[in-house]
């Protein structure tokens, strides 16, 4: 036996076909490449360390060829498909899911000719990027923003005082019709922010105790409203995060020109949610050393590509740039540096949770979402508890997360959940072989 | 700056909100003040409540699936090949495993909508799929499913499903010890045990079951009832038997070259008590419904000596009235009885898919390729096919493969549902030899990929 010579320590550990389907851009997609895994389409096939590729049979005579770049990852494909990734690059990561790639061989030309192209652009983009940005703000435009701004807001606050004094009791009949031309004068105000805050609003009318609900979500549109009038006498970090939760946008560049940090980051969960015929994908991130939590947000239009490059249960060694505020989570992956050791991430005590919370409010009251990552806790039907049975309730409308109980069975899991005030959404839970179940 | 009152309670805000400030003579800005401290106050200091953990899961007592084969149950509850379904879990049944916990919710989901998938669930899904059950009333149903070997204590406090198990496997070891054990709390049981526990004994049937089968029959419950007449017509010496063979022999009898039915005129009470349903189907005539049930329950041994002639040649007699009535109750009769002679010879005159059931499986096969060589592809066809279990031996495999490429010009839709079917039960190593159909190349590569990882 020679296992000890042949052994090639695996720099990634091999994706679970959960993981692989998590990269799809939607359900579509997640089908036709369960069709394309099947070992018998694919010939050529090979993998290292960090790189798989393949030749997919298709109906022409030419097949198409795929190749994954694991460390980001990033994907290749010669079919003219504009899904991302396609049918072929997820079908070729199902099959070195479930073992079907061979291990080793020397990569073919086309496979090594795209590895090089990518590794120039990189740095060249690089270079690009360590250039001082050239001229900071454009400022024409701005003062023309601004005050469109400050005068939508001052309206929005006179309609919020108006609703208070005429009294919410009619917002089931009214409400609906008056958001939508309230989100839609916001919009015109360049308050985007603001304005989807107002088209959230028909969510509480669902709920039974919907004007209380209400009350609260009047009260801190109205408290931002105020903010931004009074920015000028806030701490730094809150009148920034006042301009983020209004809408004014910030260029990749200014977001990195902040610090970076550097650190080993679990990808512990991902969650998609559609608004206004968008797709928002928020990947929560969290930093070992530094317990750092961050969110990672993209956007595409429903159907369309999503950022595919950050696979939940796995670890990336790589620099994240923030966006400025006062609980700041919001981040960019400024540079990745590697692959790093996957396994659960570190979860912190369920007990210590409402005390992070308190601390993430006390730097920007709007914060509807965070993520914990807890460790030993036992999840019920209806809430998430540690040893000592300490309580942390679920959000009533994601149903009984019955995969979540399947894989503890009453027992003490690791689960990666999203905060929000009305309870937790739970994203990841690791099994008791160290696998990821995403829920 | 103002300090916003603390002392007004949140649902003070609430009220004067939705009546609004100007009935109250309240200031509106300040009622929004209060309200966004109270609410983020409110978030920020919420605490942990007391939470009840469910008690844990008993421990697992057989090894986990492959990683392979778990992936590829995935993708089958994701719709990829889901009529293999079945197959997996057969075969994962069979090696002993139990499915990967996070995949069954899926499961169980599907075993509340498919009846038929359910009698494996309750050992691949082990302690925690019981655990689970017990938590989730739509999927109960798990309980009264056979899980693991039975031991112990499980008669006396066992589910429904524990009991079963035990008393099958008790009943294949100890034929008579399982009886007494079920006689002894006979009063006790519930109806709907009474039913399942009657059929268990159909294992190692013997006349030394006959008293209390024939107790049974006096059962409060019809399944009862219904479960015991089943096994005494199995059993030619029962008194069942003969009742049946005496009433058989005046409803139907030689008459010249041919047979004479003169069907019963009325169902009396003690036809009821042997099982006989007095009320037929809607659009079956009443004396022809019971006169098939008659014949259904007589021991078709009793037929060589009353008529003087074999199976094959009874089976070949002209009869005038009530024809399809004496096929239909000796047909049924051969499956009541699992008579393979009978059931050969009843499948020359007519081939019933049900019949086939009856035969050993390379009987089945080849019988199944005759047929197809013989008659185009209809839906008939298909329906006995669908009774011909796997794998189909080479030459019903042979026959079929030939059909499909004769039909996929003519007829697409029978030869897709051919080659579903083919794809289900040919054997799946034929997979490199099909190529030239390349639906069915696909569906056995994965069967073989799939037995592959089960093995």
């Amino acid at each position: 036996m020679s296992a000890g010579v042949a052994n090639v320590r695996r720099v990634i550990e091999r994706w679970s076909r959960d993981q692989v389907l998590s990269l799809a851009p939607d359900a579509a997609s997640q089908k036709a490449a369960a069709g394309v895994s099947a070992p018998g389409k694919w010939s050529g096939s090979g993998a290292l360390p960090d790189v798989v590729w393949g030749e997919c049979k298709g109906s022409g005579a030419t097949p198409y060829r795929a190749c994954v770049d694991l460390s980001e990852p990033a994907y290749k494909c010669s079919c003219p498909s504009r899904k991302f990734p396609c049918k072929h690059a997820l079908g070729l990561l199902l099959l070195w899911a479930s073992d079907g790639v061979p291990d080793g061989g020397a990569p073919a030309g086309w496979v090594t000719e795209w590895l090089e192209q990518r590794r120039s652009r990189a740095e060249q983009q690089d270079r690009r990027e360590r250039e001082p940005a050239k001229g900071s703000r454009p400022s024409s435009g701005s003062a023309q923003r601004e005050s469109r701004v400050t005068a939508g807001l001052s309206e929005l606050e006179r309609w919020l005082t108006d609703q208070i004094a005429h009294g919410i009791a009619g917002a089931r009949q009214t409400g609906l019709a008056d958001w939508d031309e309230l989100g839609r004068r916001l919009v015109d105000a360049q308050a985007p922010g603001v304005a989807g805050a107002v088209s959230r609003l028909s969510r509480v009318l669902r709920e039974e105790d919907w004007p209380g609900l209400l009350l609260e979500e009047y009260a801190l549109i109205h408290l931002l409203a105020v903010a931004h009038r009074r920015a000028a006498g806030l701490p730094a970090g809150l009148a920034e995060t006042v301009r983020s939760r209004v809408g004014f946008p910030i260029t990749r560049e200014d977001v990195l020109a902040s610090p970076w940090i550097r650190d080993d980051w679990d990808v512990v969960g991902a969650r998609d949610e559609e608004q206004d015929r968008l797709v928002a994908r928020r990947i929560w991130l969290q930093g070992r050393a530094t317990g750092r939590a961050a969110l990672v947000l993209s956007f595409a239009p429903i159907g369309q590509a999503l950022d595919a490059s950050l696979v939940t249960g796995t670890t990336i060694d790589a620099a994240l740039a923030y966006y400025p505020g006062a609980s700041p989570v919001r981040a960019l992956v400024a540079e990745r540096y590697g692959p790093a050791t996957a396994g659960p991430p570190a979860g912190t005590k369920l007990s210590r949770v409402p005390g992070r919370i308190a601390e993430v409010l006390a730097g920007d009251p709007w914060a509807d979402s965070w993520p914990v990552v807890l460790g030993d806790v036992i999840p019920s039907t209806e809430s998430l508890v540690d040893e000592s049975g300490n309580g942390l309730p679920l959000h009533p409308a994601g149903g009984v997360p019955w995969r979540l109980l399947a894989v503890s069975g009453g027992r003490p899991v690791t689960v990666a959940a999203e905060w929000t005030p009305r309870g937790l959404r739970p994203l990841t839970v690791w099994d008791e072989e160290g696998q990821v179940v995403r829920l | 700056m103002n300090t916003p009152a603390v002392n007004v309670t949140w649902e003070d805000l609430v009220s004067t909100a939705l009546v609004g400030t100007d009935r109250r003579s309240a200031s509106p800005g300040e009622v929004l003040e209060q309200a966004a401290v109270q609410a983020v106050r409110a978030r920020a200091g919420r605490r942990t409540r007391e939470g009840r953990p469910p008690a844990p899961a008993a421990e697992e007592t057989r090894p986990l699936a492959a990683r392979a084969a778990g992936d590829r149950l995935a993708r089958m509850l994701g719709g990829e090949q889901a009529r293999l379904l079945p197959e997996w879990l057969e075969a994962a049944a069979a090696i002993g495993v139990r499915v990967p916990a996070h995949l069954i919710p899926g499961l169980l989901d599907l075993g509340a909508r498919d009846r038929s998938i359910r009698s494996h669930l309750g050992a691949l899904t082990g302690a925690r799929g019981r655990w689970l059950a017990e938590l989730n009333p739509s999927w109960s149903y798990l309980l009264a499913e056979a899980a693991d070997m039975p031991s112990g204590d499980l008669w006396e406090f066992g589910t429904s499903g524990d009991r079963r198990g035990y008393l099958a496997a008790l009943r294949a070891a100890a034929p008579a010890q399982a009886r007494e054990l079920l006689e002894r709390g006979w009063d006790k049981e519930t109806p709907e045990d009474r039913a399942a526990f009657v059929l268990l004994l159909s294992e190692n049937l013997g006349m030394d079951d006959e008293p209390f089968l024939e107790a049974a029959l006096d059962d409060r419950r019809r399944e009862v009832r219904q479960a015991a007449a089943d096994l005494l017509t199995r059993l030619p010496e029962s008194r069942l038997a003969r009742r049946m063979a005496e009433r058989a022999a005046r409803f139907l009898v030689k008459d010249g070259g041919g047979l004479r039915a003169d069907p019963p005129k009325a169902c009396d009470s003690t036809m009821e008590r042997d099982g006989v349903r007095p009320r037929p189907p809607a659009g079956t005539a009443q004396r022809g419904w019971w006169l098939q049930q008659v014949i259904a329950r007589t021991p078709l041994a009793f037929w060589a000596g009353h008529l003087g002639l074999p199976p094959e040649r009874a089976v070949q007699l002209k009869v005038g009235d009530w024809a399809r009535e004496v096929a239909m109750g000796w047909t049924r009769a051969a499956i009541l009885q699992h008579d393979a002679r009978w059931a050969r010879a009843l499948f020359e005159v007519e081939p019933l898919t049900d019949l086939l059931a009856v035969l050993p499986p390379d009987e089945q096969s080849a019988r199944a390729a005759e047929l197809v060589v013989r008659h185009p592809v209809d839906g008939q066809m298909i329906m006995m096919l669908g009774g011909v279990a796997r794998p189909w031996g080479p030459r019903l495999a042979k026959a079929v493969l030939k059909k499909i490429v004769e039909t996929s010009g003519t007829q697409p839709w029978n030869a897709g549902e051919l080659i579903r079917l083919a794809g289900e039960r040919l054997d799946p190593a034929m997979h490199g030899h099909v190529q030239e159909i390349a639906e069915l190349a696909v569906i056995l590569r994965f069967r073989y990929d799939m037995s592959k990882e089960l093995s």
